[in-house]
Parts: structure tokens; C-alpha cells; sequence
């Protein structure tokens, strides 16, 4: 298969393991995503593709071919790098050159692969001046076009856009997402930032301490978080969680938590399972609030209310845990205040074991 | 209007008061600071006693000294001294080898802490590294009557390795020493062994300040290290190097000179003495006090012009100067 393979990918520094045997396939054209917190291992998985880093055990393939052992340069990658790795003694032209320079290509060609590059990224006007004299966006874009004119295999990209401020990083995400249309090459592009995996990927991996929590499409990880750490991951703000215990009610089985109680799917893993601990995953976005002087099946404290525009954030406490709720704001904005609580459809109620925070299997969410 | 009228009516008085005047200024800062003043009191005091307070002295320059009258009853003399100075030729002679010295140390000692900086950053090995380093900073640390020493016996005609080492490819011994023609190489020689070690730490630190990010980005682009020492590296220090270069330049005149006192010797006065030498020679030596100090007074001018040139160029080419 063309594209990038990792079978069991291992990093170990010295006595420290801290990628621990990493499966992946990225498709051909694929725009792949990796994201977890700070320290999961994503850079150092990425680095190892590229070649900067040592592959400790496992196997890499690129486009079919083994590149464990074959020096960056080789492999027909770009990656493109957080804080840009413009040489600040080259002028923008020079600076997207610099990879076709090194490999002595013609002169002319050259310069008509830049031309074609700057004009696709908005530089033209800028070849001349050095990255000092150019905005982070516009250095970005110059990042991306030394990775681009180079027409490699796979862009790598690491963190990209996290020293852009948020209204720049919007605008610069909706550019990658268009040129990868545009080119098309496989791509494995690195962020913590959840929002952003959503937007670009095709496919996003979730990552934790060295480990693929889950591989899915954006949606899937959404709907189907595979356990409470993507649950907690992905979506903004994320799934809410309460620790409940299960009951058999007349009607199948119900969570019962801090007095409150829930009537969940009937799973087969919940028939008979009275006195087990699991984990509720509730969406902020699939909860339905109820009113001051409606019933509510289950009631919460309100603490504050942000209001969004055509959304609101309820920041709500529940057993004294957090418990977040996304709702209209409706043209009615008072009646914000006087949430009380709220009803959910037990088919959207996500149950997670109680010890492993594995989801239950039979829930999955189209 | 009456917000005009109202500015107008208060009265600029209480705002004077309330003021406090340059005096009480400078009292309340020493007495927040004191601290800070205490320590940079030693250095004020060493500079006002050891460079200021002679300063007085260099009158004699333009008058007739003798140590007897003393610098105030000893009559002045106008350019006399200078006029005597640029009659002489051992003067000029020594004027040329100063700047000839100055220049070959300039052009043959500059590149090498360079050269030696990119080396050290090649280096792989960590121990290896250390080791080096540590054996060419060595020689900085060493008196330089040391060093003197090492020399002179490291090319004396009988014992010295370099003669024996002359003798074994057959060759005839070399009186270096005493060969005007050889002085010049042996002392710039040994001020590169001396300095040039200790002196790649600027441009050690330089290189140590690029991001490991640019060679990343060179080595997925393809670059090789030979390739990634001339594109990235030696563009990235540039800006020390040429800082370097400028103050090398306005330090010309400044021949490192007791080095040149503990090696040289008449034979080879024709290339070995500067202005520094004939100072010390005419000055303290031959007792002509007033000719050293016109003397010494010559070489400072020059090298002051230099400095500010020197420094005035850096802030127009490199936006980075001394002050
Ligand atoms: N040279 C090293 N020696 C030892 N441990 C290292 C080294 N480099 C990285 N690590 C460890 O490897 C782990 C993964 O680091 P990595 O840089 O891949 O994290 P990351 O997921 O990219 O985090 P971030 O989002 O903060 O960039 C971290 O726990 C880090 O401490
Ligand atoms: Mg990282």
C-alpha cells in the first residue's frame, strides 16, 4: 500500500519507552491527525517518520518501501516545523528554494517551482524580504511552501499553527485544508488541539501516554469515543462524565448517581449487571434542558452561563462535579436563567466501564 | 473655553513644589541603591588612581622633562618631542611593524577561533569534545613568561624539538630566534597557540544560539553537514564574526607587547620592535621620559580613533556596537 505504514513502532530513550509500539496506516492522499496531550509521544512519532529521530524497534514503511534505516533526505518527506525553521540570513525566495538548492536542481527550474509555490501561498510580493520582516502568518506560509516546492512523498507537519494567534490559526487551518486538496499528498500533521484535528483530518489518532488510544474519522471519534480518555479529548467542550451505578428499573436498566437516576439503552452487558460501577458519557450538545417549573430527569446547580451568540455554555455542578451543557440561545434569553435541569435520550448516553473506562460494546452511533 | 480657563487659573506653583530637584533625586536613588554603588566603587577608584590620575603626567610629552625639576617646573616644549620622533627612524620602523605585525596576526590568527568553533560543533563524541577543548584553552591560562619560555626552548638551536626535528629530516639547524625573517611567524604563531582556543568561545556561544530547528528542516530538505556548516552555520555567526573583526581592527596598534619583550632581542629589532618596545626601551630604559610619553601619547590618539571608527562602522553595518 503506498502511503506511510507503522507496525509497532517503539522510541526508547536509553531506559525509557515512551512510544510503546505504535500500529498506523496513512493512505495514499490521506490527511491523517495525530493529537493527544503535551508529552503522548506525538512529535517523537512524527520525528521518527521523518528520520530525525531513531526508530528503536518496529517497522516504517514508506510508499512499500522499508525507511527504518534510510537518512531523512532519502525518504522523500517535508516537515514542516512549529516555530517555521526559516533561515533568517535567506530571503523568502531563497528560503523556499533552499531544499531544491541543496539537491542541485537546475537553475530554472528552481526558480519556476518558487514562482509557482509563491503564488499558490500568497508570497509573491514578499520573495525578496527576510522572515524577520514578515508576520507569523506570512512565515508560516513561507514554511509550508519550502515543504511544498519540494514536491515530496508525505508532508510532516508538527504543530504548525500554534504560534499563530486564534483568528490567524482559522485561517491558516482552512489554507492547509485547501491544499491538501489541492495537491493531494499524504499527510501526518501533529497538534494537541482537538478542534483542529476535527477540521483538517481525514482520520485522527488519539494518543496517550505513547499509546493510539483510537483511530477514526472525526465524526466517529465524536459519536464513538472507543473510551473516556477520547471522551475527554475530543469536542469542545468535552463529553461530560459521572460515575453511576447500575439498577435493573421495570423498563430495563438504570444509572443511578448521587440519588439521581437515568434509564439507559438496553445493552446486554447491562441486563443482570445490578451494583456495577460504570461511567456515563453525556455530549454537552445532546442534552435537553428543562425549565424552572418543568420536570427534569435529572435536576443540576446552575453556576454560570456563557453566552456565545446562537449558543450558550451552562456551567453546571452535579454531585459537585462539573457538568457542562451546550444549548440555543433561543430568542428568549432569560429563560437561560432559569435552567434547572435537564432530559436525554438514553440511546445517546454513552456507557463506559466503570474500572477500565472501555465503552461497552453495542452503542455505537451513526 | 472654560475647560481652557480653568487649566490656565492653577497655579503652576504647587506643582514646582512638590518636585523634588535634581539634588534630592540623586540622594534618594544612592540612598535606595547604596548597595549597588558600594560595589562599583573599587573599580572607580582603581580607574581614577591607576589610568586617570598619571594622566596628568602626559604633559611631559610636550615639555622638557627632567626628573629633578619635576612635571610642573620642567618647561614645555611645544610638538618638540614629536618632531624628534618622526625624525627617527627607529620611530617609524617601529610604527611599520606594529601595523605589519598587527596585520598578518589580523589575517592569519582571525579565521583560526573561527575554523576552531565549526570543528568543535562537527564533533560527535561528547568526551572527545571536552578533551579537545580543554587542550586549546589550556595555553590561555599560562603566564605568558611561560609560554615565552616554551617557546624559546621549543626553537633553540641545540635542545629545541623543531631543530631536532630539522636536524633528523637532515636538515641544518635555524638560529630562529635570532633571524629577523623568522620573528614574525614564531610570534604570531604563538599568539594563535596562546588565544585562539580560549578566543572560539565567542563564536562557540554564537553557534550554540541557532535554533536545532534550522538543521532539522536542512537535514529532511537533504543537506549534508559540510553543506549545513557553510549555509546555516557560518551565516548564523556571521554577525559575531563581523563584530569580532571590527574590534580586532580597532585594537591594531594594541601588539600583544610583553610577548614581543620576552622574545625578541637586538638581531631582530628590524622586525620585532613596535611602539610599545621603543616606548619601553627609550622610556624607561633609556631614561627620555618625555620622548616615551610623546610616544605613548601617539600610539593612544591612533588607537582611539580607531576604536570610535571601528565602532561607529559596527553600528552603521551591524546594528551592534560597543556603546
Ligand atoms: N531526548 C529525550 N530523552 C528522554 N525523553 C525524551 C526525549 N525527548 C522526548 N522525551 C520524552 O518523550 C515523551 C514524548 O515527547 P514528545 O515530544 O513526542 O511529546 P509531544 O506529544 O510532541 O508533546 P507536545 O504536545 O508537548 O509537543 C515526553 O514524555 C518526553 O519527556
Ligand atoms: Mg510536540
Amino acid at each position: 500500500m503506498p502511503g506511510v505504514r507503522l507496525r509497532n513502532i517503539v522510541k526508547r530513550y536509553g531506559a525509557a519507552q515512551v512510544v510503546h509500539g505504535i500500529d498506523l496506516d496513512v493512505a495514499e492522499k490521506e490527511f491523517v491527525v495525530l493529537v493527544g496531550p503535551s508529552g503522548c509521544g506525538k512529535s517523537t512519532t512524527l520525528r521518527m517518520i521523518a528520520g530525525l529521530e531513531e526508530i528503536s524497534d518496529g517497522l516504517l514503511e514508506i510508499d512499500d518501501r522499508q525507511v527504518n534505516r534510510v537518512a531523512p533526505k532519502d525518504r522523500d518527506v517535508a516537515m514542516v516545523f512549529q516555530n517555521y525553521a526559516l533561515y533568517p540570513h535567506l530571503n523568502v525566495a531563497e528560503n523556499i528554494a533552499f531544499g531544491l538548492r541543496i539537491r542541485k536542481e537546475p537553475k530554472e527550474k528552481i526558480a519556476a517551482a518558487v514562482e509557482e509555490v509563491a503564488g499558490i501561498l500568497g508570497l509573491t510580493e514578499y520573495l525578496e524580504r527576510k522572515p524577520a520582516d514578515l508576520s507569523g502568518g506570512q512565515r508560516q506560509r513561507v514554511a509550508m511552501g519550502r515543504a511544498i516546492v519540494r514536491d515530496p512523498k508525505v508532508f510532516l507537519f508538527d504543530e504548525p499553527l500554534s504560534n499563530l494567534d486564534a483568528k490567524l490559526r482559522t485561517q491558516m487551518r482552512a489554507e492547509i485544508k485547501r491544499l491538501h486538496r489541492r495537491l493531494g499528498v499524504t499527510s501526518v500533521y501533529v497538534t494537541h488541539d482537538q478542534v483542529e484535528a476535527m477540521t483538517l483530518a481525514d482520520r485522527i489518532v488519539v494518543m496517550s501516554d505513547g499509546r493510539i488510544e483510537q483511530i477514526g474519522t472525526p465524526m466517529d471519534l465524536f459519536l464513538n469515543p472507543a473510551n473516556t480518555f477520547v471522551a475527554s479529548f475530543i469536542g469542545s467542550p468535552p463529553m461530560n462524565q459521572i460515575s453511576a451505578i447500575i439498577r435493573s428499573g421495570d423498563s430495563g436498566p438504570v444509572a443511578e448517581f448521587g440519588g439521581q437516576s437515568l434509564p439507559l439503552a438496553p445493552l446486554k452487558d447491562l441486563v443482570g449487571a445490578d451494583g456495577r460501577h460504570v461511567i456515563l458519557g453525556l455530549r454537552p450538545e445532546f442534552v435537553d434542558v428543562t425549565h424552572k417549573g418543568e420536570d427534569a430527569q435529572v435536576s443540576v446547580d446552575i453556576d454560570l452561563v456563557e453566552t456565545l451568540g446562537s449558543e450558550a455554555l451552562v456551567h453546571a455542578s452535579l454531585n459537585g462535579d462539573p457538568f457542562v451543557i451546550k444549548t440555543e440561545t433561543g430568542t428568549d434569553v432569560t429563560l437561560l436563567d432559569k435552567i434547572n435541569g435537564f432530559n436525554i435520550d438514553p440511546a445517546k448516553i454513552k456507557v463506559f466501564d466503570g474500572e477500565t473506562g472501555v465503552v461497552l460494546p453495542g452503542q455505537e452511533l451513526k | 473655553m472654560a475647560e481652557l480657563d480653568r487649566t490656565a487659573e492653577a497655579e503652576p506653583a504647587t506643582y514646582t513644589i512638590n518636585q523634588p530637584t535634581r539634588m534630592e533625586r540623586i540622594i534618594d536613588h544612592l540612598k535606595a541603591d547604596w548597595q549597588i554603588y558600594l560595589l562599583l566603587a573599587p573599580t572607580v577608584i582603581w580607574m581614577l588612581l591607576f589610568l586617570y590620575k598619571p594622566m596628568y603626567g602626559l604633559q611631559i610629552a610636550f615639555k622638557d622633562y627632567s626628573v629633578f625639576r619635576g612635571i610642573a617646573a620642567s618647561p614645555w616644549v611645544g610638538f618638540e618631542h614629536f618632531e624628534t620622533l618622526f625624525t627617527n627612524d627607529q620611530f617609524i620602523r617601529a610604527i611599520r611593524n606594529t601595523v605589519t605585525i598587527s596585520a598578518l596576526g589580523l589575517f592569519f590568527g582571525f579565521p583560526v577561533p573561527i575554523l576552531l568553533a565549526l570543528m568543535f560543533n562537527e564533533v560527535l563524541s561528547q568526551t572527545y569534545k571536552k578533551v579537545t577543548q580543554t587542550i586549546v584553552y589550556l595555553p590561555h591560562f599560562i603566564s605568558s613568561v611561560i609560554i615565552a619560555g616554551i617557546v624559546i626552548t621549543a626553537f633553540s638551536p641545540s635542545a629545541g624539538i623543531v631543530n631536532s626535528l630539522l636536524n633528523w629530516l637532515g636538515l641544518d639547524s635555524i638560529y630562529f630566534l635570532t633571524r629577523p625573517e623568522w620573528f614574525r611567524p614564531i610570534f604570531i604563531g604563538t599568539g594563535i597557540w596562546q588565544e585562539a582556543g580560549f578566543s572560539s568561545i565567542v563564536y562557540l556561544a554564537a553557534i550554540s544560539g541557532v535554533s536545532p530547528t534550522l538543521y532539522e528542516s536542512a537535514v529532511v530538505d537533504g543537506a549534508s553537514r559540510w553543506q549545513m556548516m557553510w549555509k546555516i552555520t557560518l551565516p548564523s555567526i556571521l554577525p559575531t564574526i563581523i563584530i569580532m573583526l571590527i574590534i580586532r581592527i580597532g585594537n591594531i596598534l594594541e601588539v600583544s607587547f610583553e610577548m614581543i619583550i620576552l622574545l625578541y632581542q637586538p638581531a631582530t629589532y628590524e622586525t620585532a620592535d613596535v611602539v610599545n618596545t621603543f616606548i619601553y626601551r627609550q622610556g624607561l630604559q633609556g631614561g627620555q621620559y618625555d620622548l616615551a610619553a610623546a610616544a605613548g601619547l601617539f600610539n593612544a590618539v591612533v588607537a582611539f580613533i580607531l576604536v570610535m571608527s571601528a565602532n561607529s562602522i559596527s553600528k552603521r553595518f551591524s546594528r551592534t556596537s560597543l556603546w
